[in-house]
């Protein structure tokens, strides 16, 4: 019964993997602060990338994913050097040009990248459990860092520049780093993407993919893999659960992304969290002999970090 | 000749990015606010003005009127349901940011559909419209009355808008914003009033934008926003983000280069043109032209 | 008097005590403004030194110039005997030096202990257990512990503060450092604060006090220097600091009351 849902839904399951992926590219740098939608250009090298090396040079698939995935890493390593300079918004918006750039190359690119058409017929070994493994393997590396030390490294840095230095923290080193990261992820989700859909095109590349990106981590967060998680499932699988509400699906969406926008900033897993805290803080108050003095409380004494002079 | 023709059809480009850029380069220098739905905006008021030319055959100073009306109104509206709410939840200036840009891009998906849905996806032109195109020939170069249009009203409203800048209190009092929020508000500067109607401006020369780019281009498709956007967004960078006087030069290099990938290659990388210049210059020079070393926005 | 580069120790016969920090002809000039200009100290080990100054006189960009965060554009600084001057700010901490902020600043969406944590968690990542023993005597010595689990924004902003001072006091600095850590406190608030400091002293720990609350500072400090826009113009024990009638022009008959 499960593998017959397997099954049935396998395009979806490959998709939700792939975007999860591709989510992680984007999430990683996002968690030091580095605002960068080159994850879709990451991707543009690892899909068309494998394409090009399986389909037109008879590369064995495999060997192109890792191949591809690596060119993209260092290629997000050169960017990050050139635009290590530029600071949020405007780091931004060199990635999305960054990014589109690989789409106009897609489209233009002649034989080469198969112009509008774009890439098929990519028939290969790799199948979805194969790309599941990958995730998990990620998934646990992810998970690792954020928990203790470097968790709380990674937030200062993210937080407070000037304080995280002040407490011994490389934030350049870090923020460098991530670029590299970034750019294996993306362009992984870019190689499964191609490898398991069999195509690749230039609307696969294009911007309603810095849409998707930028949508699950508005739902999902800045901050955990559990929320990119969660923000793939959400945009792959709700046109599914929308069926019933059909051609509204695109307003549901559009209306689902301010709101969350406006008042869920931190997406859902900050919700999770808030919870956990005021769970963790009512136990500690239970156990009484250490709470602490009224006076001791925001609020209370009428001040607060506004009234500071 | 061949050059006049040329430079005219790169100074109509270029005053219709300028209309289009100008609200959004205002907002943006004045209240930090980046309207990532503004193309959406550009794009439904000249829908807004198609649905009334549908009805009556109307001249084109009434379609232009309506859709200016319609991007206003509309402005406005995304400013007090999403904008101003994410500004005052937010922590701080760096938050809001990305919220906004973030709330802009899934206002602009509203829009769109609406448009989509109606039009079921077709383009969408004015030609109900009473406006006819004449073409006036001065030894062997050739404009349209729509040409000239766009291009007084276009450039006119650049240098005017600068202008007011510069000399008017208004126009100090937005500048004041910009540069910091609270000094302004105390010395009297309000700044919601202000900001709604940065919005409602912006808005305006949207819908103006959108009109008469449909009447160029004989029709609009309900995607049509997104690109202007980026392009805008290019031109903005590299003229310095708050100036006018920068984003005049902004929209001058954009649309010179779009027109000479056009005349000198395929047409297919019209497009990656603003993507490449806009790399270019925020890797060499993210103040832009005139924009202060500095980099305020971050 | 000897002075050489780098690392080694300068022989400094202009005091009688191996200061624990040194600035010599520390300068600090933005595009035109002098913040700080010509500023030479040397503090005294185990004492409470404070630096008393309007605001604006650049107490708090010579303190950036300390630590790191800002670069001199003359001068020099050298801890425990050696020139740090051109050291990255990130080295500072592992130096011995500890610091709290004017505005207070902790993560919010994480919990004092782990704030706390933070300190240790760079320089003390291969020794867990020193580092745990750092935390909770920072932890006793800022009577923290019963707000451990709580996040900065639901605390008052007194508690807020001394957590930033136990943040401080967790890496075991050989200097603490604190800028104007008695801001927007009450009085009772403001004498645990200088009690705290005065404990603090008895181990040994040298200190660097910025205020401009000159009646905390003539209390709280055992040598005072005095600052005005951007220059030293005193220093000495609180009380001929405080009768030193440059200081006094410096503000202005408003002295004793400053706290806003």
């Amino acid at each position: 019964m499960i593998s017959q849902w397997f099954a049935m839904n396998s395009v979806l399951i490959d998709q939700t993997l792939v975007v999860f992926l591709l989510a992680l590219s984007i999430q990683i740098p996002l968690r030091l602060g580095v605002i960068s939608f080159a994850g879709i250009g990451y991707f543009a090298i690892g899909g068309y990338g494998t394409g090009i090396l399986v389909l037109q040079q008879g590369w064995n698939n495999v060997a192109a994913i890792i191949v591809c995935s690596i060119v993209a890493a260092i290629v997000a390593t050169l960017l990050g050097f050139i635009i290590a300079h530029l600071n949020g918004l405007y780091l931004g918006m060199a990635t999305v040009s960054f990014s589109l750039l690989f789409s106009a190359i897609a489209i233009n690119g002649g034989s080469l990248t198969g112009g509008a058409v774009g890439l098929y017929g990519l028939i290969g070994p790799i199948e979805t459990w194969h790309v599941a493994l990958v995730t998990v393997v990620i998934v646990v590396l992810v998970y690792l860092s954020e928990r203790g030390r470097i968790s709380r490294r990674i937030d200062a840095a993210k937080e407070d520049t000037q304080l995280a230095s002040a407490l011994g923290i490389n934030v350049i080193r870090m923020r460098r780093m991530s670029f590299p990261i970034s750019g294996a992820l993306g362009g992984l989700a870019g190689a499964f993407s191609i490898s398991l859909k069999t195509t690749i095109h230039p609307e696969s590349i294009n911007f309603s993919l810095v849409i998707l990106a930028l949508t699950i981590i508005i739902i999902g967060g800045q901050a955990s893999w559990v929320g990119a998680l969660f923000g793939s499932l959400f945009f792959v699988w709700l046109p599914e659960a929308l069926e019933f509400v059909g051609d509204f699906e695109a307003i549901v969406y559009g209306i689902v992304v301010v709101v969350a926008a406006v008042y869920l900033p931190g997406g859902v897993v900050v919700v999770y969290k808030d919870w956990k805290h005021r769970r963790q803080v009512k136990r500690f108050l239970a156990q009484a002999p250490d709470a602490p003095p009224r006076d001791e409380l925001a609020g209370v004494s009428g001040r607060s970090k506004d009234d500071a002079s | 000749m061949e050059i006049l023709q040329i430079l005219t059809t790169v100074a109509v480009s270029a005053a219709i990015y300028l209309l289009f850029a100008l609200g959004m380069s205002i907002v943006w220098g004045t209240m930090a606010i980046l309207n990532f739905a503004h193309g959406s905006i550009f794009m439904f008021a000249a829908f807004v003005g198609y649905l009334a030319v549908k009805q009556v055959a109307l001249p084109l100073v009434a379609v232009v009127l309506i859709a200016m009306i319609a991007g206003a109104l509309l402005s406005v509206l995304m400013q007090i349901l999403a904008f101003e709410p994410i500004m005052r939840k937010a922590k701080n200036a760096h938050a809001a940011e990305l919220q906004l840009v973030i709330g802009g891009i899934g206002l602009s998906a509203l829009p769109i559909f609406v448009a989509q849905r109606a039009t079921l996806s077709n383009p969408f032109g004015y030609l109900q419209s009473t406006f006819t195109t004449e073409y006036y020939d001065i030894g062997g170069w050739s404009i349209s009355n729509l040409e000239i249009i766009i291009l007084v009203v276009g450039w006119g409203l650049g240098i005017g808008t600068a202008i007011f800048l510069r000399r008017s209190r208004q126009g100090l009092a937005l500048r004041s914003l910009g540069v910091d929020p609270e000094v302004a508000s105390l010395m009297g500067v309000d700044r919601t009033k202000m900001a709604l109607s940065g919005m409602a401006f912006a808005g305006a020369l949207a819908g103006l934008a959108g009109a008469l780019t449909t009447f160029y281009l004989s029709s609009l498709t309900p995607e049509s926003g997104n690109y202007i956007l980026l392009k805008a967004f290019a031109a903005i960078i590299l003229g310095g983000v708050g100036s006018v006087a920068g984003l005049m030069i902004g929209v001058t290099v954009l649309a010179g280069s779009e027109t000479a990938v056009i005349l000198f290659s395929s047409g297919g990388w019209v497009n990656a043109v603003a993507f490449g210049l806009l790399f270019l210059i925020l890797v060499i020079r993210p103040q832009g032209v005139l924009g202060k070393k500095e980099v305020r926005r971050t | 008097m000897t002075v050489s580069q780098g690392d080694s120790v300068t022989s400094t016969s202009t005091y009688d005590y191996e200061p624990v920090l040194e600035g010599r002809d520390v300068s600090i000039h933005y595009g035109g403004v002098k913040a700080v200009e010509g500023m030479t100290f040397g503090l005294r080990p185990g004492v409470i030194s404070g630096i008393l100054g309007p605001n604006g006189s650049g107490k708090t960009t010579l303190l950036g110039g300390i630590t790191r965060m800002v670069n001199l554009t003359r001068g020099s600084v050298s801890f425990l005997g050696r020139d740090y001057t051109n050291v990255p700010a990130r080295d500072v901490i592992r130096l011995g030096m500890g610091r709290t902020y004017q505005t207070v600043r902790l993560l919010p969406d994480r919990t004092v202990r782990e704030n706390i944590l933070l300190a240790t968690d760079v320089i003390l990542k291969d020794d867990p257990d020193r580092a745990a023993a750092q935390v909770e005597r920072a932890i006793e010595l800022t009577d923290v512990k019963n707000v451990q689990v709580f996040r900065p924004g639901e605390l008052s902003y007194g508690v807020q503060r001394r957590v930033e001072i136990a943040r401080a006091l967790a890496s075991d600095p050989k200097l603490l450092l604190l800028d104007e850590p008695t801001a927007g406190m009450n009085k009772s608030e403001r004498s645990s604060v200088a009690g705290l400091l005065a404990e603090l002293r008895s181990e040994g720990l040298t200190q660097l006090l910025v205020e401009h609350d000159v009646q905390m500072m003539v209390d709280t400090c055992d040598y005072l220097y005095a600052m005005n826009f951007g220059s030293l113009i005193a220093e000495g024990s609180p009380e001929d600091v405080v009768r030193n009638p440059a200081v006094q022009e410096a503000y202005l008959g408003k002295h004793g009351r400053r706290d806003a």
